[in-house]
C-alpha cells in the first residue's frame, strides 16, 4: 500500500529530489533535446531532426563499437569479479577484526590519487621496453605487446574498478548469517563446496550489485580504452569524443551519449531484477 | 562404558582463551534415549552440543561416537546433524532443496533423493510447501523443514540446540509433542539444550543441569525436582526454599537441623551420611509448605515469617516472605487456598512443613 507523501517526509527527501532533478533529469532532457538539433556552418542551432538518429544508428562503426564497449565491459565485469571474489572472502572469512580494518582502509587508499595518474604510470609498466618487459628480458622471456591491447584495457579497468568491487562483495559476505556455513558444514558440505553451494548464493545480491558497478564505471570510461587500450578500434566513449570533435558534431554524440544510458539502465534493470529473484513461491 | 552408550564424554574441557566453557565433562547418552540438557546462559551446554556436532574442538579429553574417537572428525564426515535455534534455513533454496541438500551432497541419486525427499515432506506435513520460499512459511512449518532437513539422512542421533524458544507458548508445547513423537517412533537419540525447565521436563528421559561448565546433577526429570543433588540444581529449579546449617542431634531416620533461622525436624537422605555436629543443607519445595494465619499444633516445623509478594502463575500463586535472619522463601498455593490468608506486604504469618517433606541435598 502506498502511503500518501507528509511534509515531513518530502523534507528529507528533496534534497535527494533536487539533486535527481538538476543534475540527472535536467541534462537528459537537454541531451535528448539535442540530439535532435542540426550543425550549420560547424554551429549547433535548435531544430527537430532525426537524421542525427538515423544516420548514427545506421553506421557500422557505431555498431561495431558499440558491440566492442559491451563486450568488453561485460568481460571486466566478469574477470573482476573472479579476481575480487577470493580477496574479500578472505578478509571477511579468515581476518579477525584488526586486520580487517586496515583490509578495509587499503582498499580505500587507491582512490586517494587521481585515475588518470595511475592509468599512466601503468604505460611504463607495460609499454614494450617498460619495467614488465625489461625484468622479464632478465629471464629470457618476452616481451610481450602488452600496451595497445585488449590486456592493457583490462589492466586499465581493474585498476579502476578492482577495489570498489572487493570493497562491495565484502560487505555483503560479512552480513552473511555465520550460521548457514555451519548448517551447511553439518549437512555434509565440504569447505570448498560451501563456498558455492552456500556462501554465493547468500551473497548474491552483494556479488550482483559489485559487478553491476564494475560494467558501469567501465562502460563509460574514456581513459583505459585510449591510454592502454591506444583507442582504435574505439569505444563508444572514444567514439564521443571523436564526433565532437569532427565537425562540432555535439547532436550526434548525445545520439551515441542516450544509446549508452538507455543500455545502462536495461542492464542495471535487468542486474537487480536477477538479484533479487527469490527461488520458489 | 556401558553396551547402550551412544556417545562417551570423557574428560572433556573446552576453554576460548582464558574461559573454561566446560571443565572436565564425563557423559554417557544412550542409545535412543532423549536427552535434554539445561543450564542459563554462559553454562556450557551449547558449547557441549556444539563439540558433539563437530563445530568446537575439545581442548583436552575424547569424544566418542558408537565406541569411535570423533575429537579430529570435521562436521561434514561426522553423522550428527543439528537443528539450530535460528534454524539456520537456507534462504535461497525452496523447501524441497533445503531438505533435499544433505542428500545432495552425498551424491544420492537424483530418483532416490526425490523419493527419500518426498517421505520426510510427508511425514512432516509440509507436503504442500515444497516448492515455497522457506521465508514465505510461518514459524511451525519452518521448524518442520528444519527437522525434516536434519532427519532426511535418517541418522542415529539428532542434535537441537534451543529449536522452540522463538515460537508462541501455544506452539511450543504442539512443537514438544511433535519432537517426542518423533523421537519415540524413530528410536533414535535426541540432545535437546534448552534453559527453559519446562522444555526439558515435559520431553526428556534424562536431564543434565549445568551449571559454569560443570555437570551438577544428571537424572530423569521426577528425580532432579524431588531430589535435587545440589544447592545450584534446587535454586534453578526455582520454587525450593533452602537451609543450610548444622546438625544438631541425629537419632534414627530423624535430624534436626540448626539454622540461622531456627531449628527444624528434617528427614534423613539414604544418600548422605550425617552424624552431629555435621554441616547440611536441605530444601523444601515450595508446594509442600503449608500457610496459616495461626501458629499451627505442634509435630510440624514451623516459623513465622513476613509477606514480601506475590506473584501469579497461572493457576497458582508463589508468595515471597522473609523469615528470621532475612531467609527468603517461597510457596506455591492455589488461588483458593490463598484467600483466607492475610497476604498485604509486610503482614505476618506462619509457615509450615512436615519433616518428611524436607529434602537434604546430597552434593553439598
Amino acid at each position: 500500500m502506498r502511503k500518501s507523501i507528509t511534509l515531513y517526509g518530502l523534507t528529507f527527501s528533496l534534497p535527494m529530489l533536487v539533486w535527481q532533478v538538476m543534475f540527472f533529469l535536467a541534462p537528459l532532457v537537454f541531451l535528448t533535446a539535442l540530439s535532435f538539433w542540426t550543425v550549420r556552418n560547424f554551429r549547433v542551432e535548435p531544430d527537430f531532426n532525426p537524421g542525427n538518429w538515423t544516420k548514427m544508428l545506421s553506421r557500422g562503426v557505431f555498431w561495431d563499437a558499440y558491440v566492442r564497449t559491451l563486450l568488453l565491459s561485460t568481460a571486466a565485469a566478469v574477470v573482476t569479479s573472479a579476481l575480487a571474489f577470493p580477496c574479500a572472502y578472505g578478509i571477511a572469512f579468515k581476518l579477525s577484526e584488526t586486520p580487517r580494518r586496515w583490509a578495509v582502509f587499503l582498499m580505500v587508499i587507491p582512490f586517494f590519487t587521481s585515475y588518470l595518474v595511475r592509468v599512466y604510470s601503468w604505460q611504463i609498466f607495460l609499454s614494450d621496453n617498460g619495467i614488465i618487459n625489461a625484468l622479464l628480458a632478465k629471464i629470457g622471456i618476452g616481451p610481450f605487446g602488452m600496451l595497445n591491447s585488449v590486456f592493457g584495457i583490462m589492466v586499465g579497468y581493474l585498476t579502476l574498478s578492482f577495489p570498489l568491487v572487493v570493497l562491495l562483495q565484502l560487505f555483503s559476505l560479512m552480513f552473511i548469517d555465520r550460521t548457514l556455513i555451519e548448517a551447511a558444514h553439518n549437512l555434509r558440505c565440504s569447505r570448498l563446496r560451501t563456498v558455492f553451494e552456500v556462501v554465493v548464493p547468500a551473497a548474491k545480491v552483494g556479488l550482483v550489485i559489485a559487478a553491476l558497478f564494475c560494467f558501469i564505471l567501465t562502460f563509460g570510461d574514456f581513459v583505459s580504452p585510449l591510454y592502454l587500450g591506444g583507442g582504435d578500434p574505439p569505444t563508444l566513449s572514444i567514439l564521443i569524443t571523436d564526433t565532437t570533435k569532427s565537425g562540432q558534431q555535439w547532436p550526434r554524440a548525445a545520439v551515441i551519449a542516450l544509446t549508452m544510458i538507455a543500455t545502462l539502465l536495461a542492464v542495471a534493470f535487468a542486474a537487480v531484477t536477477y538479484a533479487y529473484r527469490e527461488r520458489g513461491r | 562404558m556401558t553396551d547402550q552408550a551412544l556417545v562417551v564424554f570423557d574428560g572433556v574441557v573446552k576453554r576460548f582463551g582464558n574461559f573454561n566453557a566446560v571443565e572436565r565433562m564425563d557423559l554417557e547418552i544412550r542409545k535412543g534415549e532423549f536427552l535434554a540438557i539445561m543450564g542459563s546462559s554462559g553454562c556450557g551446554k551449547t558449547t557441549t552440543l556444539r563439540m558433539l556436532a563437530g563445530l568446537e574442538a575439545p581442548t583436552e579429553g575424547e569424544i566418542r561416537l558408537a565406541g569411535k574417537r570423533i575429537n579430529d572428525l570435521p562436521t561434514w564426515r561426522r553423522d550428527t546433524p543439528m537443528v539450530w535455534q535460528s534454524l539456520a534455513l537456507f534462504p535461497f533454496l525452496t523447501v524441497r532443496e533445503n531438505v533435499e541438500f544433505s542428500l545432495r551432497m552425498r551424491g544420492v541419486e537424483k530418483a532416490e533423493r526425490k523419493k527419500r525427499v518426498d517421505k520426510w515432506l510427508e511425514r512432516m506435513q509440509i507436503t504442500e510447501f515444497a516448492e515455497r520460499n522457506v521465508a514465505h512459511l510461518s514459524g511451525g512449518q519452518r521448524q518442520r523443514v528444519a527437522l525434516a532437513r536434519s532427519l532426511v539422512t535418517e541418522p542415529k542421533i539428532l542434535l537441537l540446540d534451543e529449536p522452540l524458544s522463538a515460537l508462541d507458548a501455544h506452539l511450543k508445547v504442539r512443537m514438544q509433542t511433535v519432537l517426542s513423537n518423533l523421537q519415540k517412533e524413530l528410536g533414535i537419540t535426541f540432545v535437546y539444550v534448552t534453559h527453559s525447565q519446562s522444555e526439558a521436563f515435559s520431553m526428556a528421559d534424562r536431564v543434565v543441569i549445568m551449571s559454569r561448565g560443570r555437570i551438577e546433577q544428571i537424572g530423569n526429570p521426577q528425580e532432579i525436582y524431588r531430589a535435587p543433588r545440589t544447592r545450584f540444581v534446587a535454586e534453578f529449579l526455582g520454587s525450593s526454599n533452602v537451609f543450610a546449617g548444622m546438625v544438631s542431634a541425629a537419632n534414627g531416620d530423624a535430624l534436626r537441623i540448626v539454622t540461622p533461622s531456627g531449628e527444624f525436624d528434617v528427614a534423613r537422605n539414604p544418600a548422605k551420611a550425617l552424624i552431629k555436629g555435621d554441616k547440611a543443607t536441605f530444601v523444601v519445595s515450595g508446594d509442600r509448605v503449608q500457610l496459616t494465619n495461626e501458629k499451627p499444633a505442634g509435630g510440624v516445623n514451623g516459623m513465622e515469617a513476613s509477606v514480601v509478594g506475590e506473584e501469579f502463575v497461572g493457576a497458582t500463586a508463589v508468595i515471597h516472605l522473609e523469615g528470621a535472619d532475612g531467609l527468603e522463601l517461597k510457596a506455591q498455593k492455589s488461588h483458593d487456598e490463598l484467600e483466607r490468608l492475610n497476604l498485604m506486604p509486610g503482614a505476618t504469618i506462619w509457615v509450615s512443613w512436615r519433616a518428611d517433606a524436607s529434602h537434604i541435598l546430597p552434593g553439598e
